[in-house]
């Protein structure tokens, strides 16, 4: 078996062309991504933006509101938002002009904010005033209506923070284009499909003589089939596991800490391309070359659908027809990934995990079917 | 050692065996000559189990022979019409390989592998991948692979299609080395000078049948022709056609472009009584061939078709 076993593996990594798809491929789709989107990932996975600058005017006024607003601002002054108290209201104005600041905050009875264009830096300062006035009118509410739950209502609000806060942050990372990486590992494991292709060739003798070959000999066709598919998995797991190690280390983009769960998806994954690869390759009689051709799309079809080229394209699926997006193999992978890398929902992972078995099942049995046939109607 | 019986093959509408009968024994070359397409590929699938037959009995070594039939597959060597190897292994690991799905002891296989290699002369060769070889050293390194594990049964079909000359000889002589050696051979060609020059017993098949069977001496002891005469003569007239077609021993006799061919059924001085035809009517004439009957001779006379057609 292990003779068998050494000759298989040597066979299939010198298969340039199979080995191309399978493994170059999706390391070159990654490099691309990454130069595509340029500097908004970085090694922690996290999307960085400039700190947004801000100045700060403070009209006469010792209004409550505007003794809060002044408070408010100190405390949310930090890493995202770096506020300026010293500048006059013209040369606030001049600095908004030159691009030196985003915006201006005016603390006052009632606070409010001048900005001079639209973009990131500008919502994230009306957010946090919007998010000021939201919570100074609900604790103004509660202090005429309820005033002995104010105590309580402070307490609420702290603990909304702070379950806001852990949620946005639980899966480690905020950054969109992650996905893509997540939709290319997918796909990856789904171009294991080249690698059962070529094996399906060379085990049928009604496709190539060296099928026939295999075919005459005393060695139980059961041996082969099993010989090739262990083979064939485990390359192409060492492929997606090569693919996940240039993806983090080298690229820096963080597929989540949960390594063992990560290397579980990328097994199932393996298993399923590969038996994609052999069942699409036992049960036509097509010449190799066409094969390998509608291999190419047998992968990138699903792994479009599943947002490779078109981030949003699973989101949009899930919207109208979430069925797909169950039966999609690469979607299903994906989904995989995201909960490890976003959302940290295990119950989910586990829903994905149970589809994969089941699809993976399903395909193993076809490609069995399909190649342990040892005479045939014609040859 | 092998018996097939009443075979029939269908595709479709279409016979490829029509009622196939064959008995080889043990110790022969055994060829199976016949033009492309005639059944000899689909008779040797047939007989392998890689192809279902529609109707018939193959036995091979007294039994029954069927897909899973491992314990007659591993004493059965086959070398393919088409080169069936492994582009991205070297010829060394070919070898092994092939010899591998027959013997698992290593030693027994190591010494198998380099006697393969020795008897098609291979060795300089080792490393390289298929790619790298030339046609005729291919076609030794399908044959390696095919007898690498000394089996009784050697079945090879067309080996020696798109081969140089020399490669050819050697390969043939392989062969009969390999018969020497204890293997009974069974070769399937449509050259008929190979078949004739290494097979100990032929059978001329053709649209799915045999036609005949026999030692070449048999086969053309068969038929009519016993010799066939062409003569290069510029201007035959109707009358002097009819009066070489009367001559004794002419039973067949065409004129086109200049060249008269007479067929003529086993006589002496059949050329001697031409020639003096041709000088007593004054007709001048250039080249003059006999030769004996061929194999082709014999196939043409049985199906009324050249075999290169």
């Amino acid at each position: 078996m292990f003779f068998l076993f050494k000759y298989r593996f040597l066979q299939t990594i010198r298969e340039v062309s199979v080995m191309f798809w399978a493994l170059a491929f999706p390391v070159i789709l990654g490099t691309l991504f990454y130069f595509s989107f340029g500097s908004g990932i970085e090694s922690t996975g996290e999307e960085t933006w400039d700190t947004v600058k801000a100045a700060v005017i403070e009209e006469d006024d010792s209004s409550e509101n505007a003794e809060a607003f002044h408070t408010f601002l100190k405390e949310a002054s930090g890493k995202l938002l770096k506020l300026r108290w010293d500048a006059t209201e013209a040369e606030a104005l001049e600095m908004l002009d030159d691009g030196k600041i985003t915006g201006i905050y005016y603390v006052k009875d009632t606070p409010s904010l001048t900005v001079g264009k639209n973009g990131l830096g500008e919502s994230i300062l009306t957010g946090i005033l919007d998010s000021y006035n939201q919570n100074f009118a609900l604790i103004q509410e509660i202090a005429s209506t309820h005033p002995e739950q104010l105590p309580q209502a402070f307490e609420a609000l702290n603990d909304y923070r702070q379950t806001t806060r852990e949620e946005t942050l639980g899966g480690q990372t905020l950054d969109p284009n992650v996905q893509y990486f997540f939709a290319l590992i997918a796909y990856a494991c789904l171009s294991g499909a080249f690698l059962g292709v070529r094996a399906s060739f060379d085990t049928q003798a009604d496709l190539s003589p060296l099928g026939a070959r295999r075919s005459v000999t005393p060695t139980h066709k059961l041996k082969l089939v099993i010989t090739d598919m262990t083979v064939l998995v485990l390359i192409h797991f060492i492929n997606i596991l090569i693919l996940n190690v240039y993806i983090s280390q080298v690229l820096g983009i963080s597929l989540g800490d949960d390594l063992p769960s990560l290397i579980l998806v990328d097994f199932m994954g393996s298993v399923i391309g590969v038996c994609m690869g052999l069942a699409f390759g036992s049960i036509s009689k097509m010449s190799l070359s066409m094969k390998m051709g509608l291999s190419v799309a047998l992968t990138l079809v699903p792994g479009f659908l599943a947002g490779l080229m078109f981030g949003n394209m699973k989101n949009l699926i899930e919207l109208h027809c979430p069925v797909i997006n169950r039966l999609n193999p690469a979607a299903v992978l994906s989904d995989a990934f995201y909960c490890l890398g976003i959302y940290n929902d295990m119950e989910r992972f586990t829903r994905c995990l149970l589809i994969l078995g089941a699809m993976s099942i399903l395909l193993f049995i076809t490609a069995f079917l399909g190649v342990r046939r040892e005479s045939y109607d014609s040859i | 050692m092998i018996h097939i019986e009443n075979l029939v093959k269908r595709y479709g509408s279409f016979v490829a065996l029509d009622h196939l009968n064959l008995d080889i024994q043990e110790g022969e070359v055994f060829g199976l000559l016949g033009p492309n397409g005639s059944g000899k590929t689909t008779a040797i699938n047939c007989l392998l189990a890689l192809l279902k037959y529609d109707k018939g009995n193959i036995t091979v070594f007294g039994r029954q022979m069927h897909p899973d039939s491992y314990d007659l597959k591993k004493d059965i060597g086959v070398v393919m019409q088409n080169v069936a190897v492994f582009e991205q292994m070297t010829v060394r690991e070919n070898i092994d390989y092939f010899c591998g799905l027959y013997v698992r002891d290593r030693n027994e296989r190591q010494k198998l592998v380099d006697e393969a290699i020795r008897f098609t002369g291979l060795e300089d060769y080792l490393k390289m991948r298929p790619k790298k070889l030339s046609g005729g050293l291919l076609r030794r390194l399908n044959i390696a692979c095919g007898i690498v594990h000394k089996p009784r049964l050697i079945i090879m079909d067309e080996p020696t299609v798109a081969v140089d000359p020399q490669s050819r000889n050697r390969i043939l002589e392989g062969i009969l080395e390999l018969n020497r050696q204890g293997s009974t051979i069974i070769y399937t060609s449509h050259y008929m000078e190979e078949v004739e020059q290494i097979c100990s017993r032929i059978a001329i098949i053709d649209h799915g049948q045999v036609l005949a069977t026999g030692t070449t001496e048999e086969l053309k002891s068969m038929i009519k022709t016993g010799e066939t005469i062409t003569i290069e003569t510029i201007h035959l007239g109707e009358n002097e056609l009819d009066g070489i077609r009367k001559l004794p021993h002419v039973f067949d006799l065409t004129y086109e472009d200049q060249v008269l061919k007479l067929r003529l059924s086993s006589a002496k001085h059949n050329l001697i009584r031409i020639l003096n035809y041709l000088q007593e009517h004054d007709i001048a004439f250039g080249r003059v061939f006999s030769e004996l009957p061929t194999l082709n001779d014999v196939f043409l006379e049985i199906t009324g078709k050249e075999l290169r057609d």
